[in-house]
């Protein structure tokens, strides 16, 4: 008896569990999605395929050929085209490893609020993956192109995302900011390099950010736009930011370590925002005649530099207040934070109310140092200003 | 308190029964006072044993004497030197006075029974039969082969001492004598066998081994019943708490060191003659842990090491079937260039991941095995056939993919790193149940294998102490000798069992 409750306690055990093994060779590594919309409206679905090939001898360096490959199929909705990819396909297809998204502007232009949201459902779709949008191209010729680094192209995307240069949005933060209040989303962008002429050895490079509403995308932030909207998110791990100096000579800076401080203020009917933004950094260049080991031209130095970063995110905030109208940066939840009350109130208006509110930016810099060489390493030339 | 499960030995006690019936009425014969008659119940008992000689010796041509003793088994010289010759210049009449012509020859023994005289025979005793009486005297003469002492093959130290137990139990005991110089070390003998008649010793602390462990000792080991004891394994088989744990409930050394040591903890030392292996109970699941030398080197080192060695009888038990379970089940949780790498050495195999395991875990044992029965001449080719063949030439022919090779080898090295021969025998046996759960279930399978395993070590006794303490039941104090090595000096080195330490606190005090 004893042995038979044994045999059925054993049973519970391991018969309960869904089998669900495969090996690892029946699976079809998807690395990454592009979604572009088609001439007939529908949507055009590219995957690319890792090709699982021995490296020997260890000599991955040197891309290839052919570590990869494309299918695509076209379909109206996410179902349907996954439907179609899977019988392309002699293996499994596995989407845990895929890195990126990429959506061709003129889909995001069309709105992605069909496509996203088969992203939601199966546990296997990540939602640490990366979100981008190609700039003025189709997200499958971005798949196409072999990145000389990697075996697979697209893992050279995820890698750019992770150094934190540039916005990396991961399909978690888009959601999350779409369902927040006060808030709009942003994806980050990236284009085809315009200076490779040879289409074979044809590589990429980020191209600013794309603001959505609505699952719409509006228009694109320029690369120093970016870094403004960066900075003002607190998301700035590093930066550069380039200033011309009264004298004439340009001056450039290295942010190193950054910090944002939004300030609201609300008189009667009137909503306004202070930006604080600090930044700390080292020189990184100096085409002028002024010598800084002068704590006077220091300082000459360091308000060029804040005006310079000043108007760089003033001109951020005019775009996404102006042009666009849109709340990129979340002021509105800052509101939120600081003044409920008046937020219950502007909640309803605020898309409406957004472009009429007073934002003033302060920038503060600090320079902690300049390098190896202090002033201009041709100081003996240059007559050096005291 | 003691479970055994088969039902064979009901009968085997039976027989055993049987036989010792038998013996009780050997036991009762005595000796006559006629010589020739008691030459006859020897001849009698020994019959076709060709390696028994007699010899006759008739001093001053009245008195009549016979020597009987077993060939090989004494010293012929000492029988010239101490027997014969005294006997004949002796004047002496009667055994009494003989004994004392003789108190030079070692021990001597009187007595009219012949089952006494027998075994006296059997371990090298010389019988001297006297005409007109019926006491026989019998003289330690005996002259056996020994080993010399050698470092232990199973236990090797760079630091310590070379001394191993042989064989013989008086020397064992006196390698131990040797070290601790203390009347408060106790050694109990006992025979087991009803054939070998085997020499045991239980040896202990008075006043440091809790006695009620000694006396548990002693009772299991009186229980045992059996025809012969060739090695402690016998011993270790009927004494401990759990014949079915793979993991070994009885410590075997070779080292008198270790065992010094584990006396010092109030521990029992179970000596056998005829094995070099001596056994301690209890043991704790870290006893199976730890060295020696991690007593001899400096505490840094060997807390360091103690601690790899926590990492690798993990890996030891865990490595294959977590890397089944992952490429078979979660092949998300591997970052990509790794998952790409692994799936492009994957792509000619034909065998699913868990086959393969278990293909190369089955060659790494036969090829374990066969290592350690192969005459020493031939280990190399082992190691050529081994390494060559399976490791290179199996993987380029596509039968088995490099990562398996390189886990089942991680593996094979993590085997090695616990010290304790018969306790990486249990881990070694554990690995394939969880190849099988990791196989079929995923890391799932691997939890339930992994709760099954400390379900069973936590529950483990090994005569009255719990096997996985001090971790559980968690007794802080106590972790300083088994997570890391303190200095000596900072510690008393004491029992696992705190019942003993308080003992043996009051015992101490009371003797003095």
């Amino acid at each position: 008896m004893r042995t038979f409750k044994c045999m059925i306690l054993l049973m519970l055990v391991i018969l309960c569990g869904c089998w669900d093994r495969t090996e690892i060779n029946d699976l079809a590594f998807v690395t990454a999605t592009a979604m572009d919309l088609s001439d007939d409206g529908n949507i055009l679905c590219s995957l690319q395929v890792a090709i699982p090939s021995s490296t020997e001898g260890g000599n991955r360096g040197g891309a290839k050929d052919n570590q990869f490959f494309i299918i695509s199929a076209e379909g109206k909705d996410g179902n349907e085209i996954h439907r179609k990819l899977q019988k392309k396909s002699s293996r499994i297809l596995f989407f845990s490893h895929r890195s990126v998204i990429f959506i061709s502007e003129h889909l995001a232009r069309h709105g992605i609020d069909d496509v996203l949201d088969i992203f939601t459902h199966d546990p296997k779709y990540r939602l640490k993956t990366y979100i981008m949008i190609v700039k003025g191209g189709d997200g499958r010729d971005i798949l196409k192109m072999k990145y000389p680094f990697k075996q697979v192209s697209i893992e050279a995307v995820k890698e750019m995302e992770i150094s934190g240069q540039d916005l990396a949005v991961t399909l978690r933060d888009f959601y999350i900011t779409y369902a927040s209040e006060g808030v709009h989303p942003v994806i980050g962008a990236i284009e085809p390099d315009s200076y490779s002429k040879d289409s074979d050895k044809e590589i990429y490079n980020f191209a600013g950010a794309g603001v959505f509403k609505d699952f719409k995308l509006l228009g694109l932030l320029n690369e120093k736009e970016t870094l403004g909207l960066l900075w003002v998110t607190n998301q700035l791990k590093t930066g550069r930011i380039t200033a011309k100096l009264p004298h004439g000579g340009e001056v450039g800076m290295v942010l190193n370590h950054t910090d944002r401080k939004i300030i609201t203020k609300n008189s009667n009917d009137f909503v306004h925002f202070t930006i604080q933004l600090e930044g700390q950094g080292s020189l990184a260049e100096n085409t002028s005649s002024l010598d800084i080991n002068e704590p006077e031209n220091l300082n000459v130095i360091k308000s060029a530099l804040e005006g310079a970063a000043k108007k760089q995110v003033q001109d951020f905030l005019i775009k996404i207040q102006k042009k666009y109208q849109v709340d990129s940066v979340g002021f509105g939840q800052e509101l939120y934070k600081n003044n409920p009350e008046k937020w219950a109130v502007l909640k309803n208006q605020w898309d409406s109310r957004f472009p009429e509110a007073d934002i003033s930016v302060e920038v503060n810099l600090t320079i902690k140092g300049a390098g190896m060489i202090h002033s201009s390493f041709d100081m003996q030339n240059k007559e050096m200003r005291k | 308190m003691r479970r055994f499960g088969s039902g064979n030995f009901n009968e085997y006690e039976r027989n055993i029964k049987l036989k010792s019936n038998k013996l009780e009425e050997d036991h009762k014969k005595e000796f006559t006072s006629d010589i020739e008659q008691n030459e006859k119940i020897i001849k009698e008992t020994f019959q076709d044993c060709s390696d028994l000689e007699y010899r006759q010796i008739e001093v001053n041509h009245h008195i009549k004497w016979l020597i009987v003793y077993i060939d090989n088994l004494i010293d012929e010289k000492m029988l010239d030197e101490y027997v014969i010759k005294p006997m004949i210049t002796t004047r002496a009449k009667t055994e009494g006075d003989l004994k004392d012509e003789l108190i030079f020859a070692g021990t001597t023994n009187i007595s009219k029974n012949v089952s006494d005289i027998v075994r006296n025979l059997l371990e090298g005793y010389a019988a001297i039969l006297i005409a007109g009486s019926s006491d026989i005297m019998t003289v330690a003469i005996s002259g056996s082969v020994k080993r010399s002492l050698n470092e232990p093959s199973s236990e090797p130290v760079v630091r310590g001492p070379r001394e191993g137990f042989i064989e013989d139990l008086s020397t064992n005991i006196s390698l131990i004598r040797g070290r601790l110089k203390t009347p408060k070390l106790k050694v109990e003998y006992i025979t087991l066998g009803e054939l070998s008649q085997t020499r045991i010793a239980i040896s202990y602390l008075k006043g440091v081994a809790n006695n009620s462990l000694v006396d548990e000792v002693r009772a299991r080991l009186d229980s045992i019943k059996l025809d012969g004891v060739l090695d402690s394994g016998y011993i270790e088989e009927f004494i401990e708490d759990q014949p079915f744990s793979p993991f070994p409930q009885v410590h075997s050394t070779e080292r008198p060191d270790v065992a010094v040591a584990e006396l010092l903890e109030g521990k029992v030392a179970i000596l056998v003659d005829t094995t070099p292996f001596v056994l301690i109970a209890p043991m704790t699941f870290w006893a199976g842990l730890q060295a020696s030398e991690d007593y001899y080197i400096r505490w840094p080192v060997a807390t360091f090491i103690r601690w790899i060695r926590f990492l690798f009888i993990n890996f030891a038990i865990y490595a294959p079937p977590l890397y089944v379970a992952i490429t078979t089940f979660h092949q998300e949780m591997i970052p990509t260039d790794l998952v790409l790498s692994i799936a492009a050495s994957r792509e000619a195999v034909p065998f699913p991941a868990m086959i393969e395991a278990l293909l190369i875990e089955i060659i790494f044992e036969a090829l374990r095995e066969a290592g350690i029965r192969l005459p020493k001449q031939m280990g190399q080719a082992i190691s050529i056939v081994g390494g060559l063949v399976i490791g290179q030439a199996a993987v380029q022919a596509g039968l088995i993919s490099a990562p398996v090779v390189i886990i089942v080898s991680i593996t094979g090295i993590s085997m090695f790193t616990i010290p304790r021969y018969s306790f990486s025998n249990g881990i070694r046996l554990l690995r394939f149940p969880m190849l099988f759960l990791a196989g079929t279930m995923g890391l799932y399978g691997i939890v339930l294998g992994f709760l099954g395993i400390m379900l069973h070590v936590t529950s483990l006794r090994s005569f009255g102490t719990l096997y996985f303490s001090p971790i559980a039941p968690l007794k802080l104090s106590e972790l300083k000798n088994v997570l890391i090595r303190l200095p000596i000096w900072m510690k008393f080195r004491h029992s696992n069992n705190p019942s003993s330490r308080e003992d043996r606190l009051e015992d101490l005090s009371g003797d003095t």
